[in-house]
């Protein structure tokens, strides 16, 4: 793969001398190293049931985080969760980062799955582990294991009062056969004191003095930073480039070619040419004076809003039916009144604060990574495949993250560094600036709807039509134009409602950049669109939104495939029986989170309330949104509720934190988020035009409410957004008369 | 060129381009990390430093402008992250990433040094230079009150 | 009779106003968000004085240049001729680059059409900005080199009572010969600081893709220089349109 590399020149220019410090990463742990908790481990290591646990003869319990920390606080929920199981002094348990290996089971940190996916697999890890040693502890005392507990780091026999500590038992449990996982005995939930608790933030104390490990903060000895100049168009190349100002710069070693990719892009690095110096700001005044032609390629033709005016025109047309109950053409017709509205929702970018980055080390037979990345295993697997290398010949140790937002699900960065490093023959850095983060990349959809309802004449709605068009995410695996069913359960197909006569099409769009899954992903614009056509709905039946919202989802029950009229429901990869669609829980949330923000009596205010409710990654969350209107004429935002429905609840703090951040996160976007292009080019290029919420606009106040429940855990760091934007396009209705169909909210009101 | 400052009480003399960021000196050549990059157009604050006490955008503050001064980062703050602000983020579990943290404390701190009390109003003008794409302002806020002993 | 630059007598035109009545309204609002003033305002200038002197020919200044003070020399009345030079000078004063950090609220503006500064910045009480967001937090003394951020020694807000924006030259002149509202400067410390404040020299060399002010500073200065020797009367009788 090296030979597609092409070298420019060299530049014999001495640069700076870069001290080396210690790398402070903490730990990393690999499954097959040996040593390393999962391996075998040699007689007297201490105790190894599975991947996840290692009890050391002098106590130390370690345990292994297999998920990404970007701000979920999985760092601080997960192992504490095995440690509850084990019945381990969290101040005797060290946290390690587990490198990528598939024998840690999932580790790609998205869709909301680390609890959800994890929690009854963690807790079997931790009880593995206690069992084994509460029957090593049974053996040496020669009772009953029945009779033994295991808390507070050891084994107890409370009828004589002995107690053994974990470390004393290591070794010999060691030699105790790891239970089969049919054999495992989880402790009943009552007795977790992790559960529904709020739980340090492990990292808290190494943020705020700036010892935290970051992608961007690994630093090796020798190691290059190299910063790329890459398409302005997907699909574009360089047509011809000078690279002699940029060698010119002190610190630039070398201009090097990245191979241009084929579609289906996938996660390959997109080409350019990356300046490869012995610092950044060598690397970063590099780039600014190569000098390139590109090449535009298929998609430089792309323009959004004529490419707006393609979706809306495909909503108008029709698409494949995917949902049908009853016959919706025939109830419109017999309608006695009918409310269209078509809305738009634009391409917006991740933007985590810390740019895509990644450190690599390469030689011919292997690799090491370490990465700001939620998917270690498909940054394993992607530049195992660039390099030419097999999956174990590389290695990907896990940073934290500042921020992912789903745009570090993508090792293309990965993938950069290990090109290069293999190239210089030394470590290198791909340090990604604000303005390649903005300009290339995964966007979340552009999208257009265009719901059609029909009103009897005593007003009932008697049929829904709902079409979408949104270039998919599949577009960048095998180029497809029409959505796949995961995406389309994210807020078209899953949506409870209590109208005889319902039909969703999904309708044609060609992306033309590459398509990328964002926080809460399709569900953003599909609850923007349906959460904004229900109020409309109820403005027109002359009702109040949250007695309509009730209305129809219908009384408290559960909904199969057939009722919603779609043969099966994707369902985030769960069960529908072990997670239903419970309409119970969706009016649940609603009368919480109406109850909090006193709903009922808000005509008396000067400030106007909008409302949403909208289930997402299995949760149900309900988001009451205030907005004032100043003396100068501008609105902003005065406070905000929301109340979820997460099942049952780990780290209730984090779940917490989540969630406000969710409204923030939802507001920002609603409010000012869009990304454009032109001529197949972003517009955009830094926080001046990509614009976030600031602290001065943020609500006053955000109150969060988690409903107590035990159903099976949900998703959490996801489901809080998708009903912010349409509780506030809600509010604003209420507090101007126009009604937002097109977001951002600042394309037509002054926010 | 020689440049020669003194980062969190230690002097440090430094051989780069005069006009080379303090960000990248602070970052690159003393293995400084705590200080973030996150724009590189001083508008999102991750960046933020102390220059003789005041607040700059290190990203975009030539090293020179630093010669002869006192640099204070993330690191050098408190010595045991004993710092009110310090105390008050961990407490109320400010972070979420973490990324943007050092520079959103950083600017709190050189708020607090001049206004030991201040208002919902002036932490909100003085701070909204510093982005945080998780979310956590209003707990920022929060915590800047407590810091500052306010209820 | 006024000797014209060849370059620019092409676009000469005659015009003879209607008494000396500035079109102020003209000012911000010609051409393409760009703030120029063309003949008709300045000829309209010097056509006053009483109104039976016979129309001089000025010459028109091309947007990104200002005429010099001789090219005024035609107009007779020295009043007049101070007056119209003021107005010329006042394309400077008047330009985004300078009036974005005069503002009259509390935030300075940037680009070319006043929009608010980003980040969200305040004047604080000694227009140097707010504790943690002080100009100098971001504002260097040259402008930064990768980043658009601009830059020159002392960046700073104008004080409030030295606000242009939304100032017509009338009210602009008036602003800067009263002490009050100037700085505390005297009219020849005015030609000193036009000529070699090096705040405002970055109007000249803004850099990115800003326009810079109309001219080089040495042209402003020449133009205030001329206007403080003709006896730095203020244009008058504005009509807002």
């Amino acid at each position: 793969m090296s030979e597609s590399l092409r070298v420019v020149r060299r530049s014999f220019l001495v640069g700076l001398g870069i001290a080396v410090g210690g790398l402070a990463l903490g730990s990393f742990a690999r499954a097959e190293e040996p040593g390393g908790p999962g391996a075998k481990g040699t007689a007297g290591d201490g105790l190894r049931p599975n991947v996840f646990v290692h009890v050391a003869p002098d106590g130390l319990v370690t345990i292994v985080c297999a998920r990404s920390e970007m701000g979920q606080g999985v760092r601080s929920t997960l192992p504490a969760l095995i440690a509850d199981e084990l019945g381990a002094d969290m101040a005797r348990v060290k946290i390690v980062q587990a490198d990528g290996d598939k024998a840690y089971g999932d580790q790609n940190t998205d869709g909301s799955r680390s609890v959800r996916m994890d929690f009854a697999r963690l807790r079997r890890t931790g009880a593995a582990a206690r069992m084994m040693l509460v029957t090593a502890a049974a053996r040496r005392w020669k009772v009953p294991a029945a009779t033994l507990t295991a808390r507070d780091h050891a084994v107890f026999h409370d009828a004589t009062k002995r107690s053994l500590g974990f470390g004393e038992l290591a070794n010999d449990a060691a030699k105790v056969p790891v239970p089969a996982k049919e054999a495992i005995t989880l402790r009943p939930l009552s007795e977790l004191k992790t559960v529904g608790r709020e739980l340090p933030l492990v990292d808290g104390a190494d943020i705020v003095t700036g010892r935290a490990a970051f992608g961007a903060d690994v630093r090796l000895p020798g190691m290059l930073t190299a910063v790329i100049a890459r398409p302005p168009v997907v699909g574009g190349k360089v047509a011809r480039h000078d690279p002699s100002k940029a060698l010119a710069v002190k610190g630039v070693k070398r201009v090097v070619a990245l191979p241009a990719p084929k579609p289906p892009f996938a996660f390959q690095p997109v080409g350019g040419l990356a300046v490869v110096a012995e610092d950044t700001w060598s690397a970063m005044r590099g780039r600014k004076l190569l000098e390139i032609a590109w090449e535009g390629g298929d998609n430089a033709g792309y323009d959004s809003p004529s490419y707006r005016a393609k979706l809306e025109a495909a909503v108008r047309a029709g698409g494949r039916v995917v949902r049908d109950l009853g016959d919706v053409d025939e109830a419109l017709a017999g309608a006695k009144r009918t409310v269209e509205a078509v809305y738009h929702a634009p391409n917006l970018v991740h933007a985590p604060m810390e740019p895509p980055v990644a450190v690599a080390k390469a030689d011919a037979r292997s690799c090491e990574v370490w990465a700001s990345t939620q998917n270690p295993q498909s940054a394993r697997a992607a530049v195992a495949k660039a390099l030419g290398l097999d999956e174990g010949a590389v290695t990907v140790h896990v940073t934290l993250l500042g921020g992912g937002f789903g745009r570090k699900s993508k090792p293309d960065y990965v993938v950069e560094a290990a090109l290069l490093a293999r190239e210089m023959g030394a470590p290198v850095r791909v340090q990604w600036t604000r303005e390649d983060d903005i300009r290339h990349d995964y966007y979340h959809s552009v999208s257009a709807q265009r719901l059609v309802a029909g009103l009897d004449g005593a007003g009932k709605i008697v049929a829904w039509q709902h079409r979408t068009a949104f270039p998919p995410i599949a577009s960048i695996f095998d180029g497809a134009t029409y959505a796949a069913p995961g995406q389309l359960a994210q807020g078209v197909l899953d949506v409870p409602l209590s109208i005889p006569n319902v039909r969703a099409e999904n309708c044609e769009a060609r992306a033309h950049t590459r398509i990328g899954w964002l926080r809460s992903v399709a569900n953003i614009y599909h609850a923007f669109a349906v959460q904004s056509f229900l109020d409309e709905l109820a403005h027109a039946r002359r009702m109040d939104p949250a007695d309509h919202l009730l209305e129809v989802f219908g009384p408290p029950r559960t909904w199969s495939p057939a009722d919603l009229g779609v043969a099966e429901l994707p369902n985030y990869g769960q069960p529908l029986d072990e997670y239903p669609i419970d309409t119970a829980r969706h009016r649940r949330v609603l009368e919480r989170v109406t109850s909090l923000s006193g709903w009922r009596g808000r005509a008396a205010a000067k400030r106007a309330l909008g409302l949403a409710v909208h289930r997402s990654f299995l949760a149900y969350v309900a988001v009451v949104v205030a907005v004032v209107k100043d003396a100068a004429g501008k609105i902003r935002v005065d406070e905000a509720w929301i109340v979820a429905d997460c099942g049952l609840v780990v780290n209730l703090e984090r779940v917490r934190s989540q969630l406000e951040g969710a409204v923030v996160f939802g507001l920002s976007h609603a409010l000012y988020g869009e990304i454009t292009m032109k001529g197949g080019a972003t517009e955009q290029s830094n926080f001046r035009d990509f614009r976030l919420m600031r602290l001065h606009e943020a609500p006053r106040r955000i109150h969060v409410e988690v409903v107590e429940s035990d159903a099976p855990p949900s998703g959490v760091g996801e489901p809080g957004v998708p009903p912010v934007a349409p509780a506030l396009t809600n509010a604003l209705f209420a507090l101007t008369g126009t009604r937002v169909r097109e977001l951002p909210v600042v394309r037509t009101l002054a926010v | 060129m020689t440049v020669r400052l003194r980062v969190n009480g230690i002097d440090r003399e430094l051989d780069v381009d005069p006009e080379t960021p303090l960000l990248w000196a602070l970052r690159d050549a003393l293995g400084l990390t705590g200080t973030k990059y996150g724009c590189g157009e001083a508008l999102c604050g991750a960046c933020t430093v102390h220059l003789d006490g005041e607040v700059v955008r290190s990203c975009v503050t030539p090293v020179r402008r630093a010669a002869g001064k006192q640099v204070t980062t993330i690191e050098g703050l408190s010595p045991d992250g004993s710092h009110p602000l310090q105390r008050a983020w961990v407490e109320l579990g400010v972070p979420q990433c973490g990324f943007c943290q050092a520079g959103q404390i950083m600017s709190a701190a050189a708020l607090l040094a001049k206004k030991p009390k201040p208002t919902d109003a002036e932490i909100d003008r003085s701070l909204s230079g510093n982005l945080c794409r998780c979310g956590t302002y209003l707990r920022i806020r929060a915590a800047v009150k407590k810091a500052a002993g306010e209820p | 009779m006024t000797r014209i630059p060849r370059r620019l007598a092409a676009k000469i035109r005659v015009v003879c106003g209607v008494g000396s009545v500035y079109q102020g309204g003209m000012l911000p609002k010609h051409s393409g968000g760009g703030v120029r003033l063309t003949g008709l305002a300045l000829i309209a200038l010097g056509c006053g004085g009483g109104g039976h002197a016979p129309a001089p020919a000025l010459p028109v200044a091309a947007k990104n240049a200002l005429l010099t003070p001789r090219d005024f020399s035609a107009i007779a009345d020295r009043d007049d001729r101070a007056r119209a030079i003021f107005v010329e000078a006042s394309r400077v004063m008047l330009h985004p680059r300078c009036k974005n950090c005069h503002p009259a609220g509390d935030s300075p503006a940037q680009g070319d059409h006043g929009r608010p500064h980003d980040p969200p910045v305040a004047r604080g009480p000694e227009d140097t900005g707010v504790p943690a967001l002080e100009c100098t937090s971001c504002h260097q003394d040259r402008n930064a080199e990768l980043a658009r951020v601009p830059g020159a020694p002392n960046w700073h807000l104008a004080p409030i009572a030295m606000a242009w924006e939304g100032k017509t030259p009338g009210a602009l002149c008036a602003q800067l010969k009263d002490r009050e509202r100037n700085g505390d400067k005297s009219l020849r410390e005015i030609v000193e600081h036009a000529a070699s404040d090096e705040l405002v020299a970055w109007g000249w060399a803004p850099g990115h893709d800003r326009e810079p002010a109309p001219g080089t500073q040495a042209a402003f200065a020449a133009l205030v220089d001329a206007w403080v020797n003709e006896g730095a009367a203020c244009p008058k009788d504005e009509v807002k349109r």
